[in-house]
C-alpha cells in the first residue's frame, strides 16, 4: 500500500487509458473503491491492468501441487427437441465435448473462450447443476459425475460457485444475512445463534460493512453485490470455487478490486479456482494456468507464460491479438489484430475434423478429415492443431501425421500404426512430443 | 487511508433515499427496507388507493360485526309477523310507521323493511355483506393456494409434471363457468336439500365452485413467473449449496411471487363478490339464506322498482361500491408493485 493516489497523473496518458476514458468505461473521481475497511487502496481513475498490478503480484504456479479436481473426457450433450405435440429428440447441442484438465490444489485454472463455447456448461457440470452425459470428474476420491443428488449433497460444501451476474445471483427478497447464512442452515453446520457472527465475519472478509447484514441486495452497488456472492460461496469453506465470469458484469475500475479480493481469498483460504472468462486479459493476473476453449473442446492449455508469449494454436493467437497490451501501448506499438472471419458454427452440427477450421486461415484438407489430438508439446503445454506453431511460424506440413498414422492430406496410410499414446490424460506427462524433432522428449 | 476513501460506492446507493452516512441514526432506521415495503410506501401516497382502502375497510367491518351493528340499531333478521309491518292491500309495501317510501324516516328501521315479508333491510344488508365477503374471501384463498402450488410445481419442475398440470389448467379454462354452475346447482340441490345443514352446504359448494373455476388464472401467472425466476442465478446458487427443492420453492421462489399473488388476489376478490351476487340472483347461489343477490332478485319487479326503488338500490349500491373500490385498490396495488410505473 505504498501507492500515492496523486501518482495517477503519471500513468494517465497511455493510449489504453485514454480510450477507456472516452468510452466512459471508467468512473472518474476518488470514489471508485467499493470496499469497506482497509482492504483496498484508493486507486483513483486507473485502468484495469494498472489496478490489477497494484500491490497484488500475479499468482504463481506451483508445478508440484497435487490436483484437487481432475476432469477427464467430460461431455455434456443437451437434447434438441422438435416442436409439436410429440417432441422427438432431433439432435444434440454438443456444449461440452470431451474436455480434460486438472485444477491444482490451491491453484487456479483459467478457462477462456468466446461466448457459447461451453465454459458455463463446464462450470455447471463441476457444480453438478447438470449431470454430465459422459466422462468423469474426480474430487476427493469420488467421481462427481456418477453421484446421485443425495450423495452429492455433502460434497456441495466443498465445491461452490461464484456467479456472473450480481443482479440476479442474489435473491432480492432476502437480506444479506439470510443470503450469506443460508449455506450454514442448509447443511446444519452451526447452531442458529452462531450464524450471525459467521455472516459478519464473512462480510468483513469480503470488504463489506458487517453491520449491513440486515439490508437487502437492492441497496448495494454491483461490485458490492458481487462481494456478497463471494461471501456466500465462502461460507462453507469450499475447496474448489468455480467463478463463472465473476467480473464481466462490473465496471472496469471495480473489476480489478474484485479480482484482487479473489486473489486474497485464494492465498488466505487455499481455495482452488476454476476461473471462467471470455477474454485473456482478465485471467492474466489471476491464473498461472490457462485453458482455451472453442466450441466445446479445449484447443490449447498451458502455463501463463506459454499461452501469452508462445501460443501455438491459431485461435489462441487470434484471441490474444485482441487483448490490449499496456506495455506495448505505452511505447506506441500494438499487436497486429487478427480478425476471425465468420460466426461460431452451431454446436448442434459442429464442423468435421478440427472444429476451428471454418474460421482458421491455416486450414487445409487434413483439418477437415482428422480431428487434431490435444498433444503435449512442452513441459506444461498442450495444443490441438495439425499445424501448431508460433505466430508467423506455422509449419507447412502437418505435425501430427506420424502420431495419427495419416498422410499430409489426412488419409490413413496403410500399415502405419498410430503411435499416439498420451492424448487424453487430464494432467501433464513427464515426456512430450517435440514439434521440431518430431520425437518424444523429456526433461 | 481507508476511512476517507469511503465514498458513495461504499455505502450502497439506497434506491429511494439520498446518500447518507450508514452509521447515522437515520440510516439505521431506513436500513432493511424490502422491495415490498417500498411498494407499500408508494401505495400510501396514492390518494385513490387510500380512499378505496377505507371503503373496503368499512365493508369488512360491516361484515365482521354484522350482528353487533344490528343489535346496536335494534334490528334483527327475525320478523315477528309480516302483517304487523306490511300493508297487504298496498302491494305488500311497508306500513307508514315502518319509514319510507310510505312514511317518514324512523330509527326503528333505518333502511326500511322489505315489502311483503317485512324483513328489516339494514339487518339483511349487513348480513348480506357478511355472506358476500365471506364467500369471496374463502374462494379467493382456496383458489390462490391451489393456483400458487400448481403454478410453482408446473413452472419449477417442468417436463412431464408441467405438461400434465398445464393440461388441467387448459381443461378447466375451456369449461364455461356459468354452464357448470347451472348444471351443478340442481344436482347439489337434489342431493342435499333435505339436509338440516343445507344453507351451510350451499355456501360451501358455492365457494368450491368459485374456487374450482378461479385458480387457473393464478396458476398461469405464477407458472410464467416461475419459468423466468427459475433461470435466475440465485436459484442456481441455492442448488449449488444443496438446498432441497421444497425449500427452494417456498423460501427462495415464493417471496418473489408476492407481486403476482397480490395481483391475482386483487383480480379475484371483486370478481367473486360480483359472481356471488349474480349467482344468487340467478337462483343458483345462496338461495336459502341472506344474500345481496337474493334481495336484488326480490326487488327487481316493476311494481317495487316504481313504488319502492330504495329496496333495489341498497344492495346494488353495496355491490357496486365494494366491487369498484376493490378493483381500484387492486389497480393501485398493481401499479405500486410494478417498478416501471413508479411515480
Ligand atoms: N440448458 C441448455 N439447453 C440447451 N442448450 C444449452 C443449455 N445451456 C447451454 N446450451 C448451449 O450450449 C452452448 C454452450 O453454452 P455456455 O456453456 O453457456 O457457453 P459460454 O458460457 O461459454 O458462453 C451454447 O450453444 C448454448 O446455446
Ligand atoms: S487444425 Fe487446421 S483448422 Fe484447426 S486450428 Fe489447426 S490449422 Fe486451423
Ligand atoms: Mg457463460
Amino acid at each position: 500500500m505504498t501507492q500515492d493516489p496523486n501518482a495517477r497523473a503519471e500513468v494517465e496518458p497511455t493510449a489504453v487509458g485514454a480510450n477507456a476514458a472516452e468510452a466512459g468505461e471508467r468512473r472518474l473521481g476518488d470514489d471508485v473503491s467499493d470496499a469497506y475497511g482497509s482492504h483496498e487502496v484508493n486507486v483513483g481513475d486507473l485502468d484495469f491492468h494498472i489496478v490489477a498490478e497494484h500491490g497484488h503480484t500475479a499468482s504463481e504456479l506451483d508445478p508440484d501441487a497435487p490436483a484437487v479436481l481432475t476432469v477427464d473426457n467430460l461431455k455434456m450433450y443437451f437434447p434438441v427437441k422438435s416442436s409439436g405435440v410429440v417432441r422427438r429428440t432431433i439432435g444434440h447441442v454438443q456444449a461440452v465435448d470431451g474436455i480434460s484438465f486438472e485444477v491444482p490444489k490451491g491453484g487456479s485454472l483459467g478457462l477462456v473462450g468466446e461466448s457459447g463455447c461451453g465454459k458455463s456448461t463446464t462450470g455447471r457440470l463441476i457444480t453438478r447443476l447438470y449431470k454430465p452425459t459422459g466422462g468423469s470428474m474426480m474430487f476427493d476420491g469420488k467421481d462427481l459425475a456418477k453421484l446421485s443428488n443425495r450423495e452429492m449433497k455433502p460434497l456441495r460444501r466443498d465445491v461452490q460457485m461464484i456467479f456472473q451476474d450480481p443482479y440476479t445471483s442474489l435473491n432480492p427478497r432476502h437480506t444479506v444475512g439470510t443470503i450469506v447464512g443460508a449455506p450454514l442452515e442448509v447443511h446444519n453446520v452451526v447452531p442458529k445463534d452462531k450464524v450471525l457472527p459467521r455472516v459478519q465475519e464473512l462480510l468483513e472478509i469480503v470488504g463489506l460493512n458487517p453491520e449491513h447484514y440486515n439490508r437487502y441486495p437492492n441497496e448495494f452497488s454491483g461490485g458490492q453485490r458481487q462481494r456478497i456472492g463471494i461471501a456466500r460461496a465462502l461460507t462453507l469453506n469450499p475447496k474448489v470455487l468455480v467463478a463463472d465470469e465473476p467480473v464481466s458484469a462490473l465496471d472496469v475500475s471495480i473489476q480489478a478490486q474484485v479480482i484482487n479480493l479473489l486473489q486474497d481469498i485464494q492465498s488466505e483460504f487455499d481455495v482452488a479456482f476454476l476461473f471462467i472468462a471470455h477474454d485473456l486479459a482478465i485471467v492474466r493476473h489471476f491464473c498461472p494456468e490457462i485453458a482455451v476453449m472453442y466450441l466445446g473442446k479445449i484447443v490449447e492449455i498451458g502455463d501463463r507464460e506459454t499461452i501469452y508469449s508462445h501460443p501455438h494454436h491459431p485461435y489462441t493467437q487470434a484471441l490474444l491479438s485482441a487483448v490490449p497490451d499496456v506495455k506495448q501501448a505505452a511505447v506506441g506499438g500494438r499487436r497486429e489484430r487478427i480478425r476471425l472471419e465468420g460466426d461460431v458454427p452451431s454446436p448442434i452440427n459442429p464442423p468435421s475434423g478440427c472444429r476451428f477450421r471454418t474460421r482458421c486461415q491455416f486450414a487445409q484438407e487434413i483439418c477437415a478429415k482428422v480431428e487434431p489430438p490435444l498433444l503435449q508439446i512442452g513441459k506444461r503445454h498442450k495444443v490441438a492443431c495439425h499445424f501448431a506453431g508460433e505466430l508467423g511460424a506455422h509449419p507447412a506440413t502437418p505435425v501430427t501425421t506420424e502420431l495419427l498414422g495419416v498422410d499430409d492430406q489426412g488419409s490413413p496410410v496403410p500399415g502405419a500404426t498410430p503411435s499416439n499414446t498420451q492424448l487424453t490424460i487430464p494432467g501433464y506427462e513427464k515426456t512430450w512430443y517435440d514439434l521440431r524433432t518430431k520425437q518424444t522428449t523429456g526433461v | 487511508m481507508s476511512a476517507e476513501t469511503a465514498g458513495p460506492e461504499t455505502l450502497g446507493s439506497l434506491s429511494d433515499e439520498p446518500q447518507q452516512d450508514p452509521n447515522s441514526q437515520q440510516a439505521k432506521e431506513i436500513s432493511g427496507k424490502s422491495p415490498l415495503r417500498i411498494a407499500l410506501g408508494r401505495l400510501a401516497r396514492d390518494k385513490i388507493a387510500v380512499v378505496c382502502a377505507v371503503v373496503v375497510l368499512f365493508f369488512v367491518i360491516c361484515a365482521m360485526f354484522a350482528g353487533t351493528i344490528s343489535d346496536l340499531f335494534g334490528v334483527s333478521l327475525e320478523t315477528p309477523l309480516a302483517s304487523e309491518r306490511v300493508d297487504g292491500l298496498n302491494n305488500g309495501l311497508p306500513k307508514p310507521e315502518m319509514g319510507p317510501p310510505v312514511g317518514p324516516f324512523t330509527w326503528e328501521h333505518p333502511m326500511g323493511v322489505a315489502p311483503r315479508t317485512g324483513e328489516d333491510n339494514l339487518a339483511y344488508w349487513l348480513h348480506g355483506c357478511r355472506v358476500s365477503l365471506l364467500i369471496a374471501f374463502t374462494a379467493t384463498l382456496i383458489a390462490s393456494v391451489v393456483g400458487v402450488v400448481i403454478g410453482l410445481l408446473a413452472g419449477f419442475l417442468g417436463g412431464a409434471v408441467d405438461k400434465v398440470l398445464s393440461f388441467f389448467i387448459d381443461m378447466f379454462l375451456t369449461i364455461p363457468f356459468l354452464l357448470a354452475a347451472l348444471t351443478l346447482a340442481p344436482i347439489l340441490n337434489e342431493r342435499f336439500n333435505t339436509s338440516p345443514d343445507y344453507p351451510t352446504i350451499q355456501k360451501f359448494s358455492l365457494v368450491m365452485v368459485l374456487a374450482m373455476f378461479g385458480w387457473m388464472g393464478t396458476a398461469r401467472l405464477i407458472r410464467g413467473e416461475v419459468l423466468a425466476l427459475r433461470e435466475r442465478e440465485f436459484v442456481q446458487a441455492a442448488r449449488v449449496m444443496g438446498m432441497p427443492t421444497s425449500r427452494i420453492l417456498f423460501k427462495e421462489l415464493l417471496p418473489n411471487l408476492a407481486a403476482p399473488i397480490i395481483i391475482s388476489v386483487s383480480l379475484m376478490l371483486p370478481a367473486f363478490v360480483a359472481l356471488e351476487a349474480g349467482l344468487a340472483y340467478l337462483g343458483i347461489g345462496v338461495t336459502d339464506g341472506v344474500s345481496w343477490g337474493q334481495t336484488i332478485l326480490k326487488a327487481a319487479t316493476p311494481t317495487y322498482f316504481r313504488e319502492y326503488p330504495q329496496y333495489l338500490w341498497q344492495p346494488l349500491l353495496g355491490i357496486v361500491a365494494l366491487v369498484l373500490s376493490l378493483n381500484l385498490l387492486g389497480d393501485a396495488v398493481r401499479d405500486a408493485l410494478d417498478p416501471k410505473t413508479r411515480r
